[in-house]
C-alpha cells in the first residue's frame, strides 16, 4: 500500500465562468487528519466532491486510495467513507435499519454484517439507541450515526464535510474523540471545519479561499510562520482606541476581544512605541501592552487581510 | 442482486411507514371503483315520470303499464292537471311526462288516429335520446300487442344486435378502463415521489458516494412499486368482477402479462418525471400534466373515433390508448394476445425505451 492516501495535483473545477476550485494541490498520508479550512463558498465541498468521485474535475489530477479521480470514480467509492454536511441517512428507518441497508450496499452480509454493526454501534456509543428512528435522534447522535455508517466497510480514507457544524461543545468533543480513534487505526481523515480549535487538532491544515489554497502546513508551523506579530493592548475607551490604532502605520488589523484589543502588526517594537504615543495624545488610557503568541484565528485573519478586497 | 434486494427492502419499509402514500395506494382505486361503478352510471333507467291520464280506460292503463314495465320509466305521480305536469318538469321532479287525452280509446276504436304526448326533459341529451328511442319501441310493441296494427312483412328483415355488451351497461365499459386509468395516475405518482424524496431529503448525496450502480439503484426502487401496481390491478379487477359482475371473457394470464408491460411504462414515466423534478410537489405536477391528456384522449371516456385527425395522432403516443383497447378487448371481447398484437407492440417498445432512457439519464455524477 502506498503511503499517500489522498493526493491532489492542480485539481480544478469550473462551473461556467466561475472557478470554484483553482489548481489545488496537496498530499495526505494514511493515519493523518487533514483539516480543510475556509469560509462558506470557498471551495471546500467542491474539492471533497471531486475527491469522492461524484464531481468530475475540469482539469488537474488526483488520487484517492491509489485510484484516479478522473478515470476510476467507482473504485474510489468502494474504499472511502463519506460524512455529509447535512444529515443524509433515512429518517424513517431505525439506526440498525440504516446500517443494515448501507452495509448491504457495500457488499457486507450475514453474520459479518451484524457483527460489524454491533462494533460500530459500540464505537459510536449508539448501541442503546439502535431501535430508534434515525429522525428521532439528537443532532450529535445523528452525526455519530453518520460516522458509524461511513466506517461500516472499514474504509482507510474518510471525508467529513463539517461533521460538527451546529453541535454543542460536548457532542463536538465526542465526535473528535471518535475521529482520533479512527486516525490511530491508520485511517486518514479529510475534515472541513469552521472551528479554529478543531483545526488545531489536525496534523495538517490548509486554508482555502476563492478556490485557492493560501497556506498549508502543521498548525504550529503556520503560527510560527506568521510574518506579523500580535500585540495585545488592554485600554479604554475601547472603541475609540480601536479606531485610533487601526489608522497607525504598521497595524494591519484590529480585533476586539472583550476588554482588550489584538493588533495584527509588522515590526512589533516600532508599532508599540507608536501606539503608546498616539494613546497619550488622544487621551486613551492603556493599562497593559504585550506581544502574545498567535492563534490559528490570527493566521486566518492575517490571510484574510491579504486578500484583495471587493471594491 | 443482493444490492437490488437491499434497496427494494428499504423501499418497502418507506412505503409501510408512510401512512399518506399507503392510504393513497389503498383508497384511490377503491374510490374510483365506487365512483365509476355506482356514481357515474350512464345507463338510463327508471326515469321519473308523471302521468296525466285524462282517458282512464282499460287501454290507457295498458299503455301506462307498458311504459312502467320497460324499466326505462317509473311512474312517480298520477297528475291531475297539465299545469301540474309542467311545473314538475320545470322543477326537475319529473324527467318525462306521459299525457293521454280524454278521447284516447274512443279515437283508437274509431281509427281516427289517437294522440299521446310524451314530454322529455332534453337538458341532458344522452338520457333524453335513450328515453326517446325507448318510448318509440314501447309504443310500437303496445300497438302490435293490442292488435291495433297488422303485423307487416317488410322487404328487409333488419335485426340489429349489440355484441359484447348487449345491455349497454356503462360499468362494462368503464370498469375495465379503470385499471388503465388508476395505474396511469397512481404508479408514476408514487414512483416519482419515492425517488424525488431522496433528492429532497439529501439521501441521494450519501447514496452517490457508495459503489452502487445506477441500474441496481433503479431496479431496486422499481420492483416494490411494480408489486404495488400488480396489487392495485388485481384489486380493481377482482372488485369489478365480483362486486359489479363484469364478466371476464379472455385469459387472466394474458391480462396480467399485458398489465405488467403497461405498469413498466407507467413506472418509467414516474422515473422520468423524477429526473426532472427537484421536489415531490413538482413531480406530482408533472405526472398530473401527463395524466390529464391520457384520461381525455385515450378513449377512456370519449370515443377516439370522433376526434379530429391530429388529436387522434397525438393520442397514438399515449400508452393508455393501447392498454385501454387491450383490457377492454380481453375482458369484454375475450381477445387473445395475438388478436391484440397491434396494441401490444407499441407498449413493449415504450416500456423498453422509457426504462433504458431513465437509467441512462440517471448519472451518479453531480452537475
Amino acid at each position: 500500500m502506498p503511503d499517500i492516501a489522498i493526493s491532489a495535483d492542480k485539481l480544478t473545477r469550473r462551473f461556467g465562468k466561475f472557478t470554484a476550485v483553482d489548481e489545488v494541490s496537496f498530499e495526505i498520508p494514511y493515519g493523518a487528519i487533514f483539516g480543510f479550512l475556509g469560509a462558506n463558498g470557498a471551495g471546500k465541498s467542491t474539492t471533497i466532491r471531486m475527491l469522492c468521485g461524484i464531481l468530475e474535475p475540469t482539469s488537474g489530477n488526483g488520487t484517492v486510495g491509489g485510484f484516479d479521480v478522473q478515470t476510476q470514480p467507482e473504485q474510489i467509492k468502494g474504499v472511502i467513507g463519506y460524512v455529509s454536511q447535512r444529515f443524509s441517512l433515512y429518517s424513517d428507518l431505525t439506526v440498525t435499519e440504516n446500517l443494515l441497508f448501507y452495509g448491504r450496499i457495500y457488499g457486507l452480509e450475514g453474520s459479518a454484517l451484524s457483527g460489524r454493526i454491533e462494533e460500530v454501534l459500540v464505537l459510536s456509543g449508539l448501541n442503546r439507541f439502535h431501535q430508534r428512528l434515525a429522525g428521532d435522534l439528537s443532532g450529535g447522535m445523528k452525526q455519530k450515526l453518520t460516522i458509524a455508517n461511513a466506517i461500516l466497510h472499514r474504509p482507510k480514507i474518510i471525508f467529513l464535510d463539517e461533521p460538527t457544524a451546529g453541535l454543542d461543545p460536548l457532542s463536538r468533543r465526542a465526535i473528535w474523540e471518535l475521529l482520533y480513534q479512527l486516525a490511530e487505526g491508520g485511517t486518514s481523515l479529510f475534515v472541513t471545519t469552521h472551528y479554529m480549535e478543531e483545526a488545531e487538532r489536525c496534523n495538517t491544515i490548509a486554508f482555502i479561499s476563492d478556490g485557492k489554497i493560501l497556506k498549508i502546513g502543521h498548525p504550529t508551523q503556520l503560527k510560527q510562520d506568521l510574518s506579523r506579530q500580535i500585540l495585545e493592548v488592554a485600554c479604554r475607551p475601547l472603541m475609540k482606541a480601536s479606531r485610533l490604532f487601526a489608522a497607525l502605520e504598521g497595524v494591519h488589523g484590529v480585533t476586539v476581544y472583550g476588554t482588550t484589543l489584538n493588533l495584527n502588526v509588522s515590526d512589533q517594537k516600532a508599532v508599540e512605541a507608536r501606539v503608546i504615543a498616539a494613546a497619550g495624545k488622544e487621551g486613551v488610557e492603556i493599562t497593559s501592552i504585550k506581544p502574545i503568541s498567535a492563534s490559528l484565528e490570527d493566521v486566518f485573519s492575517d490571510l484574510d487581510s491579504e486578500r484583495p478586497k471587493d471594491a | 442482486m443482493r444490492k437490488i434486494r437491499a434497496i427494494a427492502f428499504k423501499e418497502v419499509i418507506h412505503i409501510v411507514r408512510d401512512r399518506r402514500t399507503l392510504m393513497l395506494i389503498i383508497l384511490m382505486p377503491m374510490m374510483q371503483l365506487m365512483i365509476y361503478g355506482y356514481g357515474i352510471n350512464t345507463d338510463v333507467k327508471h326515469l321519473p315520470t308523471y302521468v296525466y291520464d285524462q282517458d282512464r280506460t282499460y287501454l290507457s292503463r295498458r299503455l301506462i303499464d307498458a311504459f312502467t314495465q320497460s324499466d326505462y320509466f317509473t311512474v312517480k305521480t298520477q297528475a291531475s292537471s297539465l299545469s301540474q305536469v309542467y311545473s314538475a318538469l320545470d322543477k326537475g321532479l319529473a324527467q318525462s311526462a306521459l299525457v293521454i287525452p280524454p278521447n284516447f280509446t274512443g279515437d283508437l276504436l274509431k281509427k281516427k288516429g289517437a294522440q299521446v304526448q310524451l314530454l322529455i326533459d332534453g337538458t341532458d341529451s344522452t338520457p333524453a335520446n335513450v328515453a326517446l328511442d325507448a318510448s318509440q319501441a314501447i309504443v310500437n310493441a303496445f300497438m302490435q300487442h293490442e292488435g291495433l296494427v297488422p303485423i307487416q312483412v317488410s322487404p328487409i328483415d333488419f335485426r340489429p344486435r349489440l355484441w359484447y355488451n348487449p345491455d349497454l351497461k356503462s360499468t362494462y365499459f368503464m370498469l375495465p378502463g379503470l385499471v388503465a386509468l388508476v395505474l396511469q395516475f397512481l404508479v408514476p405518482m408514487i414512483t416519482a415521489s419515492a425517488i424525488v424524496r431522496e433528492k429532497e431529503r439529501g439521501n441521494i448525496e450519501q447514496l452517490l458516494v457508495t459503489p452502487i450502480k445506477p441500474y441496481e439503484l433503479i431496479l431496486g426502487k422499481i420492483i416494490p412499486y411494480l408489486a404495488i401496481g400488480v396489487i392495485i390491478a388485481t384489486s380493481i379487477i377482482t372488485t369489478m368482477h365480483y362486486l359489479f359482475v363484469v364478466p371476464i371473457h379472455g385469459s387472466i394470464v394474458t391480462l396480467f402479462f399485458m398489465t405488467l408491460v403497461y405498469l413498466t411504462v407507467c413506472l418509467g414515466i414516474g422515473l422520468w418525471a423524477s429526473t426532472i423534478a427537484d421536489n415531490q410537489q413538482q413531480a406530482s405536477q408533472i405526472v398530473m400534466f401527463f395524466a390529464m391528456p391520457s384520461i381525455l384522449l385515450s378513449g377512456f371516456i370519449f370515443p377516439r373515433e370522433t376526434m379530429p385527425f391530429w388529436v387522434r395522432e397525438i393520442s397514438n403516443l399515449i400508452p393508455m390508448t393501447y392498454f385501454l383497447k387491450i383490457v377492454r378487448g380481453i375482458i369484454l371481447k375475450g381477445l387473445g394476445f395475438f388478436d391484440l398484437i397491434d396494441q401490444a407492440w407499441p407498449l413493449f417498445v415504450m416500456a423498453v425505451l422509457v426504462i433504458v432512457f431513465s437509467i441512462r439519464r440517471f448519472s451518479k455524477r453531480m452537475a
